[in-house]
């Protein structure tokens, strides 16, 4: 989930309000009786559909709530770097937001390190909640059974493929690989047909994060018979061929070029390029991605490009030799989350409320382009007419899997992205990065909490 | 000790008259009389050796050059092309639209501001908490001196960049974090076993009979401090000033770990955050960034090596 | 006993500054070496000692024997070889240069050094990359322009860390031969000593502790470096690039491993405080 792609930069209008506090305040009461909450956020390149929500937001509540200041702070990073400047901020009162947005695989990690606050007192009085799916009300549920954030929306993975680039490549325009296989032939059509494109996008830098871990090893992982945990023993699997597998495809995508060159592969701006130069351009043929890729499309977004539903063609994420279910999804999402260390908690949930109004919710699931997660955001007119232009990624909801959330997942993930990015540069072959994989789970879980499967 | 203080002090205060590596050319009533000794035998063949010499000097200098000034080119000629790319390239249409698209509160103003208060205040503070130690250690016989003095040394070669993450450490412990004050006193910290050094070497070369001449007037330490030496002492505070200056001014990790919020960033962190996200797009408006952002040390450099007479200056206080 | 105490206190601001925030951290880091706190997850709520364990798994593991071997490679090829020799080399062409030259060199070279890191970075970066200004000027030339920071990263940022530092050399020894007196050369030459003879029988004996000064602190300096490989190559492709100071901020920053982190510090520090106490021995003898 960490593809989206809805920064700012430094020219976002947040940044600017920020700069008339005195930014250390700890975001508590500044006298005269104004109380200010503090929202930290992400921001990476042009991207403008989160700050605009939340200033349209912020406007709203200022106006209903007198004396109360929201003061928006995009950090601007990449999608590695804003998890640790995350943490880095949480750690002290001086520094903490009050409301944080938080991505669903590091939430139980953040928990256990006591950064947020349990929420289900709030939860308790709050209508709306029952509005929510179960699986999204068990997204931000920690170890200890409480809650700790609020989910605004998931998405699901599959191939966006780009339909004038497939024609010159002489690919069909409604494409649906069975195999992988079939998904590395129609990419060395393209590699020979049309070489001014990119064949195909498998994110497989560290620089690219969680996307990395998600979007390029995780989407293939899950179509083979492994995963990455195994929860009937509860443990973590290491070892396994599936993982080998999933190697040795970033290995042919990479070794045979049928992906980006090296210096755009490991450019932390790589996410922004897919969507909002080379899409656009006709410059790539598939990318392994998002459901939320069109909100960088949309006229509020970062490169408006009406023409994106009938220029691309979707397809779901074949499994790997097409056994059943055939394809293979896997959701994520963030939420809303109020650090442990706010003094201002009762007033972050009433912001929480307000972005979580119906109206503001099916607001932020079209602009966003979410899959959405409440029962009446899911009913709302503009909400289902956005939807139906991305079926296939509403379709695999019925075959869409999770990350194995637990606090040790987001140091796993790492140890996959390391993995995909010696396999990718050739540096270690995957049964080299295999092996160095394994010996770092043992190492953060304990080799008594793996198994071979 | 004296020989290494009398060098390292000395050299800057001799530049203006007589710039360092003026060499034979700048100075031939010196080397004639030598070419005019009796021993004739093979002068032709030294005057030979002498203008190759001279064409490989002149030569080795020319091709370094050449090949350290392509980056620099590039920044230049890049930052007012309006179609730059990654190549050094004559631009076909020379704008300055790349100044105008960075030049704005958020991406330059704010960030340069930020980074003048904080490497601005840190230098200072170095520079006198360094001035009065040199002064001690340069003036004063006690037992603590010469630990005191080797502990400074040692410091020096510590790498920095090793302890940030205990200072981040430290730095959430004090409530430190976050605040340029902070970020301001550690940068100062680092800078000062360094100036010490330099400032007590300096300090050394200036002649002890004005201040006792000053003393048997009545003034105290801290006035002969203020009204006698430092006066004389301009070349060395010039010096130290400028490594800790252009130090702190580049500095990257320093304030990337322990400043986080946005409006608090120096220019150091600002430029990296703007090359991430549009480094690989905006290459002529990344390098008229750059030149923003270089231009303060540049400007200081130029203005201090002036003074000193040269640039070459500088290595004297270094040589050890 | 009053007079000693007045002589102490011009000292009192910069042992304050120096014991809080260089020696302080230094004394924290030495106990979060030894234990696991991390940036999130059970370590950041409760650390615990854990005795040797970071230690053992530096010495066992892969990346940072990786890391060790790239620093070694960037201090010897960038520091020790790169700028001391092209650094003397400079001084002793500046000194028979005309004076144009010797202006146009020196502050093309001085420039270098002035340039911020990230900046230097960035230079680099646009230099080497695959459609950069190398490659234009190899493919001019006939040869195969390739993707450097790819193909050859720690070479790559090797060559920037040359360029950016070889100014400092330069000065240290421009200063250092402007005090041979000019006699001594003189009188070799008039001897019939070659250039070559001179150079390494007069003039380099002659600034011996130049250069081994030179030599620590470009050491001590390269070991260091942070901000032009991680503008440049992020430690990366893979870890192919990846110097100490990079993977102990991947280690505690990226991957929220503080006390693993804290450890690589340590061993940085040694490292380190060897290199500084050798300095230190060569100026003690002049330091009474």
């Amino acid at each position: 989930m960490r593809g989206r792609t809805f920064g700012a930069g430094l020219i976002a209008v947040g940044l600017g309000l920020a700069a008339c506090s005195s930014g250390s305040s700890g975001g508590s009461a500044s006298g005269g009786g104004t109380t200010t909450i503090k929202v930290a956020y992400q921001q990476f390149g042009e991207g403008k559909v989160m700050a605009n929500f939340l200033t349209s937001v912020k406007t709203q509540f200022e106006a209903a709530n007198p004396g109360k200041k929201i003061e928006l702070l995009p950090i601007v990073a990449s999608e590695n770097d804003y998890y640790t400047k995350l943490a880095l901020m949480l750690r002290s009162p001086r520094t903490t937001p009050d409301l944080v947005y938080e991505d669903t695989f590091l939430i139980n990690s953040d928990i256990q390190a006591g950064y947020l606050k349990p929420l289900d007192d709030y939860l308790a009085s709050w209508a709306d909640w029952s509005q929510f799916a179960a699986t999204a009300k068990g997204a931000a549920k920690g170890t200890d059974g409480k809650t700790y954030g609020v989910p605004d929306g998931t998405d699901t993975r599959g191939l966006w493929y780009n339909k004038a680039v497939f024609a010159k490549a002489g690919l069909p325009a409604e494409w649906q690989p069975k195999t992988w296989d079939d998904v590395l032939t129609a990419a060395r059509a393209i590699k020979t047909k049309v070489p001014d494109a990119v064949p195909l996008n498998d994110y497989a830098s560290k620089a690219a994060g969680e996307g990395t871990s998600m979007q390029g090893f995780e989407m293939l992982l899950y179509g083979t018979a492994n995963q990455l945990y195994d929860a009937s023993s509860q443990k973590w699997v290491v070892g396994s061929k599936g993982f080998l597998d999933s190697l040795n495809f970033i290995k042919t995508v990479y070794g045979e070029k049928l992906g980006p060159s090296p210096q755009d592969a490991t450019d932390a701006a790589l996410g922004n390029k897919v969507t909002q130069e080379w899409f656009p351009a006709n410059k790539i043929g598939i990318a392994l991605d998002g459901s939320w890729l069109p909100n960088t499309w949309q006229p509020t977004g970062a490169k408006p490009w009406p023409q994106w539903a009938t220029a691309l063609g979707q397809a779901a994420m074949p499994t790997q030799t097409g056994q059943a279910p055939g394809k293979v999804s896997l959701s994520g999402g963030w939420t809303w989350a109020i650090a442990s260390k706010s003094p201002n908690a009762d007033l972050a949930w009433k912001f929480i409320q307000a972005l979580q109004t119906p109206a503001n919710a099916a607001k932020y699931a079209v602009e966003g382009t979410q899959i959405a997660v409440r029962s009446d955001v899911a009913g709302d007119a503009t909400y289902t007419t956005a939807n139906a232009k991305t079926p296939v990624f509403t379709d695999v909801v019925s075959v869409t899997k999770y990350r194995p959330a637990y606090p040790e997942y987001p140091k796993i993930s790492n140890q996959i992205q390391v993995a995909a990015e010696s396999v990718m540069t050739g540096q270690e072959t995957p049964e080299q990065a295999q092996k160095a994989y394994d010996d770092a789970v043992k190492g953060i879980v304990g080799n008594d909490k793996t198994t071979t499967q | 000790m004296t020989d290494l203080n009398n060098r390292v002090g000395a050299t800057p205060r001799q530049q203006p008259e007589q710039p360092v590596g003026a060499g034979r050319h700048t100075e031939p009533d010196r080397v004639r009389p030598l070419e005019h000794t009796p021993v004739t035998k093979g002068s032709t063949t030294r005057v030979r050796g002498r203008l190759a010499g001279a064409i490989v000097a002149n030569g080795g200098v020319l091709l370094i050059a050449a090949v350290f000034i392509i980056p620099l080119l590039w920044v230049i000629l890049a930052s007012f092309n309006r179609t730059a790319g990654l190549t050094v390239s004559i631009p076909d249409h020379w704008t300055l639209d790349n100044f105008r698209a960075v030049l704005n509160t958020d991406t330059t103003y704010r960030p340069m501001a930020n980074g003048v208060i904080l490497c601005g205040g840190a230098a200072a503070l170095t520079i006198a908490c360094a001035t009065l130690a040199g002064y001690a250690l340069s003036r004063f016989k006690t037992k603590y001196k010469r630990p005191f003095l080797l502990t400074i040394l040692f410091s020096t070669g510590l790498p920095i960049t090793a302890i940030m993450v205990p200072v981040y450490g430290l730095f959430v412990q004090l409530n430190l974090i976050d605040t340029i004050s902070g970020t301001m006193l550690f940068m100062a910290a680092t800078g000062l076993p360094f100036a010490i050094w330099l400032m007590k070497n300096f300090m050394d070369s200036v002649p002890l009979t004005l201040e006792e001449a000053a003393w048997t007037d009545g003034a105290s330490r801290m006035q002969t401090l203020w009204y006698i030496i430092l006066p004389l002492m301009w070349p060395g505070i010039s010096v130290v000033a400028i490594f800790t200056f252009v130090g702190m001014w580049g500095n990257f990790f320093v304030p990337f770990v322990l400043l986080l919020s946005p409006d608090q960033l120096p220019a150091s962190v600002s430029i990296y955050t703007f090359f991430s996200q549009y480094g690989e797009v905006q290459f002529g408006q990344l390098a008229s960034y750059s030149l923003i952002y270089s231009f303060p040390v540049v400007a200081l450099f130029l203005f201090l090596s002036r003074k000193l007479g040269g640039a070459f200056a500088f290595g004297g206080a270094v040589k050890g | 006993m009053k007079q000693a105490a007045g002589r102490g206190a011009p000292l009192v601001p910069a042992t304050v500054l120096l014991l809080v925030f260089l020696f302080g951290p230094i004394l924290w880091s030495i106990y979060a070496a030894f234990t696991n706190t991390s940036l999130s997850g059970a370590g950041a709520a409760h650390s615990q000692f854990v005795g040797f364990a970071n230690f053992t798994k530096a010495f066992t593991s892969n990346g940072f024997l990786n890391s060790v071997l790239l620093t070694l490679f960037f201090t010897l090829v960038s520091a020790v070889i790169g700028q001391n020799a092209l650094g003397l080399s400079l001084a002793l062409w500046m000194r028979r240069a005309v004076a144009p030259v010797r202006a146009f060199g020196g502050a093309v070279v001085i420039g270098a050094w002035v340039l911020p890191e990230v900046v230097a970075g960035y230079l680099w970066y646009a230099f080497l990359a695959k459609d950069g200004s190398l490659n234009a000027v190899l493919e001019r030339v006939g040869l195969h322009p390739q993707d450097w920071l790819f193909s050859l990263p720690i070479l790559a940022v090797s060559i920037a860390n040359i360029w950016r530092g070889t100014a400092f050399s330069m000065l240290v020894y421009t200063a250092a031969l402007s005090d041979i007196p000019q006699e001594i050369e003189e009188a070799a030459e008039v001897d019939g000593a070659t250039g070559r003879q001179r150079l390494f029988h007069i003039t380099l004996p002659m600034i011996r502790s130049s250069i081994m000064t030179n030599l620590m602190l470009i050491t001590l300096q390269t070991l260091s470096v942070f901000g032009l490989i991680f503008t440049m190559t992020r430690g990366g492709p893979g870890t192919k690039s990846q110097t100490l100071p990079l993977y102990m901020y991947e280690q505690a920053f990226s991957f929220g491993d503080l006390g693993y982190g804290t450890a690589i510090a340590i061993m940085l520090l040694v490292v380190g405080s060897v290199f500084s106490l050798l300095y230190l021995r060569m100026l003690a003898p002049e330091t009474t």
